[in-house]
Order: structure tokens, then sequence, then C-alpha cells
């Protein structure tokens, strides 16, 4: 049987396919985009070496009067922690609750997951439709109590943009985390519930002497989750404003740089930094999480 | 007393829950009240309550006028091809590197599955310029190209998690039997390791059948353009008529209802199960 499962042939034909071809698809043109983002690359030139500008694109793209993209990477961040400090916190209050066993268990874990498999354009379009300025949800519910509405519409106010873009990726996520959560908290076990039942642990005291330092690595998961995630965020952006002026996020500047302004050397910078972004608070996060671990 | 304390708390437990589980079925209702109204009640006149004359049309209309029913071929045919592409490569390069034995199989994994952490945003240009090379974007493979090599990281990290614990016993018999390796992989293990698939598909179904960046940079001409892009673009163009839009995004979420409402632990395991294991 070892002499089947180690015939060099039969390998290859099992493996190499898929080897080459995520190669030519996945890394080749990720080592291309690192290299475009040397370049100086435009309508104007051609994407050779002719044009190389070592890591100007990376400096002017931080430092440039006119680069939108600090601007970019600092909302990135506010809705990072916006999504660590608000939607993971409700997330795992919602698991909590259902972890305890109430009626309709099952209903609620199945109802509260639905926005997540449903399209971003549609939940996109959906919130466009409560926020607008006229004939909006939230305008005709704010006016029927007499109160204000902002300027220019939620999804245009210089006050109110931002955060109208941030409400809908938090609500359409928080099912996500919390069945993550939900699944590790009913992954502990009986004994260890009842033993802290008995010892007169209830309520919040077991949920933050028990439950919640039980699932510390699936807070992880959620955490990497969630900050990846605000990385990354395009779809809902996108649709919702545009990536225009005070909404802007990484992912859309860099979409706008390349196929609308036809930056191709300065957006490919951008997408190496998106990246970098990513790896980097990847391995911060284990780092934290391992130093924690090594204090017990 | 104690009893009687203990409800109220419940009770509080249970409205927080319920208004919850109302913010989270509002689009669904909203979206299929919304399919059915005329522009009148959509601008203003009933924008939250049933429709007051049930306009079955829309869904005519959008069928035909708007394009619907030719996104939502070419979205059948891009997800169908990419899952079936994603999968056999999938179980094939699991197999090879699971269950087979070389030098270099760690290795080789570890590699396939960096494509986990590396976000697709990175290879958009580059990736145009290939696809150009390959003179596919005029095609379906425009799209089920960069899918299906993006999608199998996280198709293998599914299905290897399971092929490890089926018992080297079946190659055995197999292999005394007489059967060649291929057809000991494809009739035998495979059959095993259908629940894999099935976690494994559902996650791509989702993925491609929702993905809006590729679709709107890979994509030029309506005879490939998918659903997510279409009815976006359908907003911007059709301003006039409202309804059919609505019945156009109902049409769209269908599939994905459907494949929820029928199996909603299978599809709730195969979003999750990725985040867990890796």
């Amino acid at each position: 049987m070892k002499k089947v499962l180690s015939n060099k042939w039969h390998i290859m034909v099992f493996v190499l396919p898929t080897v080459l071809f995520f190669t030519c698809i996945v890394i080749i043109p990720i080592a291309m985009s690192a290299f475009y983002s040397m370049l100086d690359w435009t309508t104007k030139t051609k994407p050779t070496l002719d044009y190389f500008v070592g890591f100007r694109n990376y400096v002017e793209m931080f430092t440039s009067k006119r680069s939108v993209f600090p601007d970019a990477v600092a909302h990135s961040l506010l809705y990072a922690a916006c999504s660590v400090f608000l939607q993971l916190p409700f997330s795992l209050l919602l698991a909590l609750l259902l972890a305890r066993g109430v009626k309709g268990e099952g209903f609620y874990r199945n109802v509260y997951f639905i926005p997540v498999i449903i399209s971003s354009v549609v939940i996109g379009q959906l919130w466009r439709k409560i926020y607008n300025n006229d004939y909006g949800l939230l305008n005709m519910f704010l006016r029927s109590i007499g109160a204000p509405t902002p300027k220019g519409g939620w999804l245009a106010n210089k006050e109110t943009r931002l955060w109208a873009t941030f409400v809908p990726v938090l609500w359409q996520f928080v099912g996500y985390h919390m069945l993550l959560m939900y699944g590790a908290l009913k992954s502990i076990s009986r004994d260890i519930l009842e033993a802290a039942y008995v010892d007169g642990a209830s309520g919040p005291r077991m949920a933050f002497s028990i439950q919640i330092p039980l699932i510390k690595p699936m807070l992880k998961v959620c955490l990497s989750f969630s900050l990846i995630g605000s990385f990354k965020l395009f779809d809902m952006v996108k649709i919702l404003t545009d990536g225009n002026r005070g909404t802007e996020v990484p992912a859309t500047t860099m979409y706008r740089e390349i196929f609308t302004v036809h930056h191709y050397g300065g957006g490919s910078a951008m997408a190496m930094f998106i990246v970098a972004e990513c790896l980097v608070f990847t391995l911060l996060l284990n780092l934290i999480f391992k130093e924690q671990d090594q204090l017990r | 007393m104690k009893t009687k304390r203990f409800s109220i708390g419940q009770l509080l437990i249970q409205l927080f829950l319920v208004i919850w589980t109302v913010a989270c079925l509002f689009p669904l209702y909203w979206l299929f009240t919304f399919s059915l109204k005329d522009n009148n009640e959509i601008f203003g006149g009933n924008v939250v309550g049933l429709p007051h004359n049930w306009i079955w049309s829309n869904y005519a209309n959008a069928w035909g006028a708007g394009k619907i029913s030719l996104y939502l071929r070419n979205s059948v045919i891009t997800t169908a091809v990419t899952l079936l592409l994603t999968l056999l490569l999938s179980f094939m390069s699991s197999y090879g590197l699971l269950r087979m034995r070389w030098k270099g199989q760690k290795v080789t994994l570890t590699y396939l599955l960096l494509g986990l952490m590396i976000p697709m945003h990175a290879a958009l240009l580059p990736l145009l310029g290939v696809l150009l090379k390959l003179n596919v974007l005029s095609t379906h493979w425009g799209l089920i190209i960069p899918y299906t090599a993006f999608n199998i990281p996280m198709a293998i990290l599914i299905i290897s998690g399971f092929i490890g614990a089926i018992p080297y016993d079946m190659e055995e018999a197999a292999f005394i039997d007489g059967s060649g390796i291929y057809r000991t992989a494809f009739t035998i293990i495979l059959p095993m390791m259908l629940p894999a698939m099935v976690t494994a598909a559902i996650f791509v179904f989702l993925q491609v059948w929702n993905e809006l960046l590729m679709a709107s940079v890979f994509v030029s001409s309506d005879n490939v353009r998918t659903l997510t892009v279409g009815i976006q673009q359908m907003f911007g163009q059709y301003q006039t008529d409202w309804g059919p839009i609505g019945a156009a995004l109902v049409i769209g979420t269908l599939p994905t209802l459907i494949l929820y409402l029928c199996m909603s632990s299978q599809v709730q395991r195969s979003l999750i199960v990725g985040a867990v294991k890796g």
C-alpha cells in the first residue's frame, strides 16, 4: 500500500494542478502587485523597470496633500474600534443569553444569522432606503417625534456620514460573531457550570469568571476576524456612499486610485499596504494572546 | 417570590431577543413588500406597510426588461462551474497532501493555506492583466478562474479536517481488491467525504453568489454579468420604476434563502468551520 501512496507520478497528478493554478492566479499576481507598487505607472507610462521609483508611492500616499489614504486608514481603524468595542460585546451578550437556554433558543440563533448570508447589495440598498432624506424610515420616525434630521441626509451630512456607513456593517455581522461565541459557550462542559452554580455563581458572575475566560480562544478568533474584516471593508461602503469624501476606507480608495484615477503604481502600493496591515495585526494578536497565556 | 422575579428577568430577556429578531427579519419583510409596490407607495405613500395593491407584474417586468433572467443565468453558470472546479481541485490536492506520503507535504499545505491570509484586493490589478492575456474577460471564465483560485484555500482547510479521520484500512482493502489509486480516491474515499464536501460547497456558494468586487472589475459585458453587479447597476439606470428592482432583489436573494431554510444548521456550520479550524 505504501508503494501506491508514495508513487511520485500519482502524487503529481493529485497535487500539481492545484498548486500550479493557485500559484498563477493568487501568488504571482500578488508578487506583481508588490512590483507595480514601486513603479510610476499611469496611463502615460508602462509597467517596466524604466519607471522604477522605489518606495516613492508609499511615501506619497501618506504625505501628499491630495492623498486621502491617511483618512481612509484612520476610518478603517475607527471602524475596527467600533467592531471590537461595540459589535463584539453585543454579540457576546446575545450568545450568553442564548446559551443559558432561553425559550426559542434555536429559532433566535437561526434568525440572527440571516443578515450574514444575504448579499451586501440587498442589505446596502435597504439601508440607503432607511437613510433616505425625504422618505427614509429613519427621518420619518424622527419627524414624527419632532426630532431634527441631519442636513443633506444621513449619508451626505458631514457629521453623520461615516457613522451611517458603519452601522449596517456592524449590524450585519453580529450574527456571525454571536454564532462563533455561542458554539464555544455550548461546548463548555456541564460539570464545570454545575460546579460553579453549586458554589453560588450565576448570571453575570458566571459569565465573567467562568464562561468568558473559558472561551478565550474563540474570542481571539472573533477579534482577528473583526480586525481583518475592518481592513478589507469594501462592499457596503461602495454601495452606500461609493467611498466618497468623508467615508473612504483603504479598499475603496485603492479601487478609485486604480480604476478611476488610473494611478496603477499608487493603487498597488495601497493594495500592498492592506495586505501588510492584515498580516501585522494577525501577528500582533497572536503575540498578545501568547503573552497572556504565559502570564498565567 | 423567587420564581416571580425570575420570570420578570426572563420576560426582559425575551423582549430584548425579540427586538433583535425584528431587526434581523426586517430586511426580508421590507424586500418582499417593496417588490410588490409601485413608486407612489415606495416614495413616502406607504414605506413600511403591506402593499395596498399587490403588483405581481413587477416580477414579470424585472424578469423581462430588467435583464434579470440573463444575470440569474450568468450567476448560476459561474457559481456552478466554480463549485465543481473548486471541489474537484480541493479534494484531489487534499487527498494528495494528507493521505499520500511524500517529502514536502507540510510545506505545500502551508503554502496553499497562505491564501487564507491574503485579501484578494491585493491581486486585483495584476489579475486583470493575467485574465486579459488569457482573453477570457468576455466569457464566464473571467470570474470562474479567480473565484476558484481564491476559494481553494478555504475548501482545502475544510476538507483536510475530515479526510484524516478516514481509516487507512479503506485504501488497504481497495488496493488488495485490485482497485487503482484513482478509483479508490474517487469511488471509495470521496463518497465518505460527502459531509465535508457539502460544508465546503455551501461556503463557496455563498462567497461566489454574493461576490461584488471582482464581479465589478472583471466583467464588462451584460452577457456574463452576475446578479450582484447587475442589480447594483439597475439602481443607477432605471430610476423611474423601483418595484421591479425590488423584485430583482428578491429573485437574487431567493436561492440563498431557500438554501438556508432547508439546511440552516449546515449553512451555519459551513461559515464557521473554517474560522474554528484556522
